[in-house]
């Protein structure tokens, strides 16, 4: 069995990664609403998303929308793939007594 | 590092709350310009009947029609969104069509309803058909999500209210009240 993944794991990103993953392939969040479903600040999604965007797992694109910034997110297919064996990896742990 | 089954379960958990709660907003997101078009549907067809009586003969079936058509163009779109020949492409269609059938299903119970009920005042038809939806979206919030249930249970009391309490001025109530729940709610659900 496949070690978890240390990136992943941490709960904000677990979660990140959850919802990001339940879009389909190649969909961006806007950062404003996957703060608002992660119930997070700010600075705290911000910082993890630099870390998940750091290890290639996640994708961020930054344009204006008119004068206002806007910062998308997606997740990668090296993410998609992370987040999938990392999720198994759960599984086994918990069918398997691991 | 090490996980224990217990902190494997929690993130399990943590997974499926993560993915239920994007599946619940993708429905808000999909539903709320239908909200929208038939709001304004019922808003427009309650003003004439209320204002110009004469015109209510023809205004409820070109406003429903029209709301039909807007709705079929909403559907196509949405389900064309997806990239083809993706999973997410099929399931799409697969909801569309389904929706589509449900709708035919419903306008089949309403005519039915209609048919046995025979209503006899014009109010009594408005309400009678009106009523069916808000409950609808009622008992569809049970499963998709406590915004629909907020949205059928304003505009189901507001139409009760209406039929009880205002009868004079019912289609400017139905109008106002409940397609102004309706377009609200539409809003409510692309903000959220």
């Amino acid at each position: 069995m496949e070690g978890p993944d240390e990136i992943i794991h941490q709960s904000t990103r677990l979660r990140i990664a959850a919802t990001l993953n339940a879009l389909p392939s190649g969909e961006s969040l806007e950062f404003g609403r996957l703060k608002s479903i992660l119930s997070a600040t700010d600075g705290n999604t911000a910082t993890h998303l630099a870390a998940l965007e750091k290890a290639g797992y996640i994708a961020v694109e930054k344009d204006f929308v008119g004068k206002k910034p806007r910062t998308r997110v997606s997740l990668t297919r090296l993410g998609r793939k992370a987040f999938e064996r990392h999720v198994s990896y759960l599984r086994d742990l918990l069918e398997g007594g691991g | 590092m090490t996980v224990t089954r217990e902190e494997a379960a929690q993130a399990l958990a943590d997974i499926d709350k993560a993915s239920d709660r994007v599946y619940r907003l993708k429905g808000y997101h999909h539903g709320a310009p239908f909200f929208i078009v038939w709001g304004f549907v019922w808003l427009i067809a309650n003003s004439v009947s209320q204002f110009w009586p004469d015109y209510q003969r023809w205004i409820w079936p070109a406003s429903v029609g029209a709301g039909f058509l807007i709705s079929i163009v909403i559907g196509i779109a949405q389900s064309r969104k997806a990239q083809p020949g993706t999973r997410q492409s099929v399931m799409d269609q697969r909801v569309g069509a389904r929706m589509g059938m449900t709708s035919g299903v419903m306008m089949a119970f309403i005519a039915t309803i209609i048919l046995i009920a025979q209503p006899s005042s014009a109010d009594e038809g408005n309400a009678m058909v009106s009523i069916f939806f808000p409950f609808m979206y009622m008992a569809a919030g049970i499963w998709a999500g406590w915004r629909l249930f907020a949205i059928g249970l304003v505009t189901a009391i507001a139409i009760i209210i209406g039929y009880f309490w205002m009868r004079d001025y019912f289609d400017i109530w139905m109008g106002v009240f409940g397609g102004g729940s309706l377009i609200a709610g539409g809003i409510w659900l692309r903000t959220a």
